[in-house]
């Protein structure tokens, strides 16, 4: 199975002294097993991936990849594999905040100009009650959250789990996800659109891996 | 035979009374549907607005060619000008615009030019894509041989002559040292020097004062026989090797810093922003140091996890001392234009982190920034 993805972009794909790694890559690997496949990474940017994929060079694509409804035209996205929607982060103790539901009246951080900030402003011009306030980068804002500054945080979740990964490794459980995911956002491996059965053998593949708890195990391991 | 075909024929009588009546009723509702319904916003060019800034060299590389709404691009072009960039880059199709039969529809690309000049902005075009007729089945927009380069030219000449008054310079491809550019075939500088010695000539009888830019190379230090790339300054090396230097009048440079500082000093097996100055020492090598370089696209990218973007603080200070290191340093280059002004819809991945605005023109730290510096 001849895989493109993008080399650069941890923790789904990095690719540097160490060799390539990432949840993409083990992915790729378990489903390339489950289907009596060996995988073969070409490495891509983001740019040329799409194309590499039309023009044959490779069978697919298995890179952090977010459905695009502007693509189907030419390709077909397998089902998904991972949500990196938009989670709230709160801290663990004494927070009121569950849900967005709860925030009326609170004080919202996000990263300036992020997907955050946009559905932060969405949801207040659909007459949620919160203040925003924006920082600089994701970090900052999560920051300001356990520094009191803020009730909470809207966050892509792939970030807002490596930010509790630190926390966790320094001891520090003071803030966690809380709710459910407020946006979706799925990833899923982009084949030809006239691939069907390699579509189909790829979306059997993924739901045993789901149901083994591979695809979880695979997910915890680099992100939790 | 008559006795059972009356019936049929009343029903059908019947039939079509009825149709006309609904097709009244359907024509009457219609007309006062469109009565009520308000006309669609039509949108003017306006009065021409001039650029204020103390940075003439500041543009950006505009996202307008899959931006339908007129609206959009309007409000992007304002925002360039209200940033003090004094022009733009962007690309036109040509597979987008030309049929077989030679016409072409003006109407996506007379809208951007239109709203450019309204906002006192230049153009840099950027001419590529293929159309389907004028290459073999099943290849990518990207796939340009010989046999249609007499076509490409035309086009570009139609083009340049069409937008005289606003477009300075028209840069012919894109990044041909990369096979996913030129159609994944295998390619070597010769290809892309034969594709500037048909178009050159062309588009320059079409209109003489327009700028024609080779190159835009992709910064790459791809290795030697890589069937992916071919490292730029090898590939600019070898065009001079087969007498390109006579069909340009300027040389388009990408220019990313990557995670390094503007300042930071180049090297062959480096990728950061002063390459360009690799790229320099091969053309005064060939003796075409008065030939202009054009970077056409530059910038850094603040995603907070891919492995070549650097903070938001960071980039905002490198790119800011980008535009002051080209100033006083580089009298050749005619033009700094960052990567990219916004793009139409998210990718949903680090290429986001590139833009100054985002799809819902909300400025970034970076956009103010710059506004600032540009003296608005």
């Amino acid at each position: 199975m001849r895989v493109g993805i993008d080399p650069t972009y941890p923790p789904f794909a990095l690719a540097d002294d160490a060799g390539l790694r990432g949840i993409d890559v083990d992915f790729a690997q378990a489903l390339a097993e489950e289907l009596g496949l060996e995988a073969q990474f070409t490495y891509f940017g983001y740019d040329g991936l799409y194309d590499a994929l039309t023009t044959g060079q490779v069978d697919v694509l298995i890179s952090a990849l977010v459905i695009l409804p502007e693509k189907t035209k030419d390709i077909a996205y397998s089902i998904p594999y991972f949500d990196a929607g938009l989670v709230l982060i709160a801290p663990t103790s004494g927070s009121p905040v569950a849900r967005i539901a709860n925030l009326d009246g609170k004080i919202l951080a996000v990263e300036l100009g992020s997907i955050g900030h946009v559905t932060a402003l969405e949801l207040q011009r659909n007459g949620s009650g919160f203040d925003i306030r924006t920082y600089g980068g994701v970090s900052e804002a999560l920051a300001a959250v356990g520094a009191g500054e803020a009730h909470a945080a809207l966050v892509d979740s792939i970030s807002g789990r490596l930010y509790l990964r630190e926390m966790k490794s320094q001891d520090d459980l003071s803030l966690a996800i809380v709710g459910n995911p407020v946006t979706s956002e799925p990833f899923a491996i982009a084949t030809r659109i006239d691939d069907r059965i390699l579509k189909a053998k790829l979306n059997e593949a993924i739901s045993r891996l789901i149901a083994a708890g591979k695809l979880t195990t695979i997910i915890e391991h680099h992100l939790d | 035979m008559r006795a059972f075909m009356q019936p049929s024929t009343r029903r059908f009588s019947s039939i079509r009374r009825a149709n006309i009546g609904y097709g009244l009723r359907f024509l009457c509702i219609s007309v006062i549907i469109s009565l009520i319904r308000p006309s669609p916003q039509r949108i003017t060019f306006g009065p021409p607005q001039p650029v204020i800034t103390n940075q003439p060299i500041l543009g950006v590389h505009t996202r307008l060619t899959d931006e339908v709404e007129e609206w959009k691009i309007q409000r992007t072009l304002q925002m360039v000008r209200e940033m003090g960039a004094t022009h733009i880059v962007e690309f036109f199709p040509w597979a987008y615009y030309q049929a077989e039969d030679g016409s072409i529809a003006w109407e996506h690309p007379d809208l951007v030019i239109g709203h450019a000049r309204a906002n006192g902005l230049k153009v840099i075009a950027r001419i590529g894509y293929t159309p389907d007729w004028a290459r073999p089945p099943d290849t990518p927009l990207t796939y340009l041989d010989q046999d249609a380069y007499d076509e490409f030219a035309a086009f570009a000449a139609a083009f340049a002559e069409r937008y005289k008054e606003t477009v300075d310079a028209i840069i012919i491809g894109n990044e041909p040292n990369l096979s996913f550019e030129w159609g994944y075939r295998s390619t070597g500088p010769e290809d892309y020097v034969g594709l500037l010695q048909v178009a050159y000539p062309v588009v320059k009888n079409a209109n003489p004062d327009v700028q024609i830019l080779a190159g835009a190379l992709a910064p790459t230090v791809e290795p030697e026989g890589s069937p992916w790339a071919i490292n730029d300054l090898t590939y600019l090396r070898g065009m001079y090797e087969v007498d390109a230097a006579s069909f340009f009048d300027g040389l388009a440079v990408h220019a990313y810093g990557l995670t390094f500082p503007a300042e930071a000093e180049p090297a062959p097996e480096i990728l950061n922003f002063r390459r360009v100055e690799l790229l320099r020492e091969i053309m005064v090598e060939f003796g075409d140091e008065t030939t202009p370089i054009y970077i056409t696209e530059t910038g850094w990218n603040d995603h907070p996890r891919w492995t070549m973007a650097v903070r938001p603080g960071q980039r905002i200070n490198y790119t800011l001392a980008a535009i002051d290191y080209a100033a006083e340093n580089w009298p050749y280059v005619k033009s700094i234009a960052l990567w990219a002004f916004r793009y139409p819809a998210p990718t949903r991945s680090y290429p986001d982190y590139f833009t100054l605005v985002t799809p819902e023109f909300m400025p970034k730290p970076i956009y103010d920034a710059l506004k600032e510096y540009t003296g608005n």
